[in-house]
């Protein structure tokens, strides 16, 4: 115990009149966002005072919109402010950087130098196309910039679809041959443990809540984190569930209350999306709890039918997006009919359709409303392996 | 002949490098490069019209928005829909949230920086802060706490995305006072939080945002009910009274200090714009900021835009296929050689209007609406020329500071007609108007969504063909802008705008990423 280390964290809380009791009762909340009971109060206290340093790390844009670094501006508590400026130290992020050009590189740089000090995190696809220069990054290509960084990086967390699968930059034909950071870095043959945060873009306050788990719950060091992931690397804490067992409409779908035509009245009321292509039931995301922009509200609040963007290889799997799919496309394994899933695929996608999807249709409770999907041979030419781990 | 690079680009949407040339403390050559290639228009092949709506939004994280309804308006023009006025009025909603966001953040997160110096700001005195924000009309914060917190983050040593920053570089104007530094940082600060309450509105109204949902071609599946108008309306008008009493007042108070820029980074003068926010009419030159487009050659004076004059040249950039198509009937096939200035140097293509390059943003926005005579539009220019003491002279706007200034004061414009888009949509539900979306199963055509993103104009081509996209071409703003030279050699206009621009400090180009973020790439 260090106590007598310089205390950061507390002293820059401290200048924006931040009283001891109040940090603690800060300790106190964090301890209830991540579902701990008050007993771990002390606990977090003590990792917090333990600090002597802001977190190192880098942020780093591989084939991105900048949609997660956005999504990121809109995390709520913390606010993106007080991440940048009182937990994280991020010295280099293209688009929030002051540096420019060689000079933002070098700031990278030093903290490259800091071996197994940093966090990394990487937004956007890992660019292979045109032996990687379908990305170029001061005068390089972002395959060498990820090869540079990953190495030495204490963990990677891969922020949104798109890094942790290549996202819809890997959608059928794939044509910069994009692919998923954890993807790349086996083929590379680089051990460094990556968090995979799926959807488009990632939620902010998952991006938080790895933060708070990896910087006050030590749970990197401790490895304790690892078995907080699933077999794709995603924490079970999110995406253990389906959008559908948490969904508010849930109610409405158990009653038979569909929205059938969009922007009608049954919208007004609130009713289920399910016939008009929801992909809730297959998509394992806590949306409906933690909700998007500081909870503001979520797809199918605002009447449009998730489109399963936590998911993985999600645009080939979830298009044609506003259809009931009768055949599910997965990943490596093709078009399949929904009576035989279970028995190729242990998936969660495809668990997620036998559990509900094939339940409403053997009820009954789905006749009726919008056609299904047809076979579709253009479909089947597209699959292709990838998707995830 | 000395060649400076600044690649990365940062505070930037994207991968940009920009190569200058520079004699004589002055930029006398530029080459911009577009650092990425994801090939998003062979994505969208073979797909369904109703899902490019969902993926060809995503070329943009910053504005997905525009792009969505790009996108959905080419599917609805090919298949010819007209949406319900109720989904119309909806989407200029969602689009003035975007608009909202976007201008906010580019300026006080993204440009700030580049005009604003944090470690001058530590030498302010509190109480001249209060007097100076009070003269100048702006926004009052706890401008102590935050100059505590600035303290503390300084000196715990640790500077996080302040590392490395150019500060005290000899181009932040000498003569501004640390306490308007200060007013400016504790500005960046709320401005993260005003950002950000324009993103809810879209999440209340899209689901989320980034990347929103609910403009589905047809209309929208977005139905506001009484609670959901109250979301809207009341953060719309909390952004109103903050775009109104601070970021206008912030934007007077500093341009003063940088006067000079209105002198330089102008470029051609050419400026393209399909206009955005549509009346009920749906017209390109009804929208209630209109199309247009002005030429150098004819001085300031404004044609209507045509569609059919496009091109774009690839010749210079990584792209096989054949040069100077239309869009509309467009290729995109990429390859790699090597990164050559003389030769092919970036993966953003030429685009041109009638063979000229045009510039797109709020700057053309801005000017052609105030030639057409668009009401609003004409005062808040005319106000802020006669503040620069440039009054009845908007052709001083054609420099790096009337760029930025008519980015600004579109932000309060746009906030004025959203309170009115709220009322025109609440007044329509009380009348009993209760249609969003239009039903259709027509599966052939061709169409074009010609818009705005906040960064200029948008167009979307799309050709359907037995229910399936046969093509689709996009031209970005950023392609307008960041475009390479054409095939005839012409710079394109962020190139030329940074020809001329004075540069004190050569190793460290900051003027010539002041022209780069102006047009907000």
């Amino acid at each position: 115990m260090a106590h007598e280390d310089h205390d950061v964290i507390y002293d820059l809380l401290a200048a924006r009149g931040v009283s001891r009791r109040d940090f603690l009762k800060y300790c106190g909340s964090l301890a209830a966002m991540l579902g701990l009971s008050q007993a771990f109060v002390p606990e977090i206290a003590r990792a917090i005072n333990q600090g002597a340093k802001l977190q190192p790390a880098v942020w780093l844009n591989g084939g991105a919109c900048t949609g997660c670094t956005e999504s990121m501006a809109q995390a709520d508590s913390p606010d993106v402010a007080t991440v940048v400026l009182e937990i994280l130290s991020i010295d280099f992020m293209e688009t929030l950087s002051m540096a420019q050009g060689q000079d933002a590189l070098d700031a990278a740089e030093a903290v490259f130098e800091k071996e197994g000090e940093y966090i990394l995190i990487y937004e956007g696809s890992v660019m292979k196309g045109f032996d990687g220069n379908s990305l170029r990054i001061g005068g390089k290509t972002g395959l060498e910039e990820l090869d540079h960084a990953a190495p030495g990086a204490a963990a990677i967390v891969a922020v949104g679809s798109c890094a942790v699968d290549g996202g819809f930059v890997m959608a059928a034909p794939n044509p910069a041959d994009a692919t998923g950071v954890q993807m790349y870095l086996d083929e590379k043959g680089i051990s460094t443990p990556v968090v995979n945060l799926p959807t488009c873009p990632v939620n902010p306050e998952w991006v938080v809540a790895i933060v708070v788990d990896v910087l006050l719950l030590g749970s990197l060091e401790s490895g304790a984190i690892l078995d907080k992931l699933d077999r794709f690397g995603r924490p079970k804490y999110i995406f253990g569930q389906t959008i559908h067992d948490n969904c508010p409409r849930r109610g409405h779908f158990e009653n038979g209350n569909f929205v059938s035509e969009f922007g009608s009245e049954e919208e007004a009321l609130g009713y289920c999306l399910y016939k008009v292509g929801c992909k809730g039931p297959q998509t394992y995301t806590n949306c409906p709890i933690v909700r998007w922009n500081r909870r503001a509200s979520w797809c199918v609040e605002a009447g449009a039918p998730c489109i399963g963007c936590g998911s993985l290889d999600w645009v080939d799997v979830g298009a044609p997006f506003l259809n009931r799919h009768r055949d599910l496309p997965l990943p490596n394994v093709g078009n399949t009919q929904p009576g035989v899933i279970a028995g190729v695929v242990a998936g969660v996608a495809a668990a997620g359709l036998v559990a509900h999807g094939l339940g409403m249709k053997a009820t009954g409770r789905m006749d009726g409303g919008a056609p299904y999907e047809e076979m579709k041979e253009h479909d089947r030419k597209r699959m292709k392996k990838g998707g995830g781990k | 002949m000395a060649r400076q690079v600044v690649d990365p680009l940062t505070r930037i949407e994207g991968h940009l490098r920009v190569e200058v040339e520079v004699n004589d403390g002055v930029v006398t050559d530029a080459w911009v490069s577009g650092g990425l290639y994801r090939g998003m228009e062979k994505i969208l092949l073979d797909r369904r019209p109703s899902d490019a709506f969902f993926v060809a939004q995503r070329i943009c994280g910053v504005c997905p928005i525009s792009h969505g309804h790009a996108s959905t308006m080419s599917t609805e023009d090919a298949l010819g829909i007209t949406i319900p006025n109720n989904a119309r009025i909806v989407r200029n909603l969602i689009e003035a949230a975007q608009y909202i966001h976007s201008h906010i953040l580019w300026f006080y997160t993204l440009a700030a920086l580049d005009y604003v110096d944090p470690v001058k700001a530590l030498s302010a005195d509190i109480a001249d802060t209060y007097a100076l924000a009070q003269a100048a009309g702006t926004g009052v914060s706890d401008f102590g706490a935050v100059a505590k917190r600035l303290q503390a983050f300084v000196d715990n040593g640790q500077l996080s995305i302040f590392t490395n920053g150019w500060f005290g570089h000899p181009a932040y104007a000498e003569d501004m006072p640390a306490e308007l530094h200060l007013i400016g940082v504790a500005h960046y600060l709320e401005a993260l939080e005003m950002q950000a309450v324009a993103a809810e509105i879209i999440a209340v109204m899209g689901g989320k945002f980034p990347h929103f949902m609910t403009s589905i071609p047809g209309g929208t599946s977005f139905v506001p009910t009484e609670n959901k108008l109250d979301d809207i309306l009341f953060r719309f008008i909390k952004l109103n009274d903050w775009v109104t009493n601070t970021m206008i007042p912030d934007t007077l108070a500093i341009a003063p200090f940088y006067a000079g820029a209105l002198e330089y980074g102008g470029g051609h003068g050419n400026f393209l714009a399909w206009g955005v926010f549509n009346d009920d009419s749906f017209e390109m030159n009804n929208r209630y900021l209109p199309a247009g487009v002005i030429k150098v050659a004819d001085g300031l004076t404004v044609a209507d835009a045509d569609p059919s004059v496009l091109s774009e040249d690839v010749q210079r950039s990584w792209y096989e296929s054949a040069s100077g198509l239309h869009p509309s009937v467009g290729e995109a096939d990429a390859m790699f050689d090597e990164y050559n200035t003389e030769a092919r140097y970036s993966w953003c293509k030429a685009p041109r209007y009638d063979g000229a390059p045009m510039e797109a943003g709020p700057l053309s926005r801005m000017l052609v609406a105030y030639l057409r005579g668009v009401q609003p539009v004409q005062e808040i220019v005319d106000g802020a020329l006669a503040a620069l003491g440039a009054a009845g002279r908007p052709e001083v706007l054609v420099s790096l500071l009337g760029r930025i200034a008519a980015r600004n004061l579109e932000t309060k414009v746009v906030c004025d007609w959203s309170l009115e888009w709220c009322n025109e949509l609440i007044e329509a539900i009380a009348g009993g108007d209760s249609k969003y979306f239009e039903p259709h199963n027509v599966d052939e055509g061709m169409g074009a969504g010609l818009w705005e993103a906040p960064r200029g104009a948008l167009a979307h081509f799309i050709d359907i063909q037995g229910g399936k996209i046969d093509r689709y071409q996009v031209v970005t703003p950023s392609t307008w802008d960041c475009s390479s030279r054409d095939d005839q050699g012409v710079r394109g206009p962020m190139e030329e705008a940074l020809v001329g621009t004075p540069i004190i400090d050569p190793e460290r180009p900051l003027e010539a990423c002041r022209i780069a973020r102006s047009f907000d790439p």
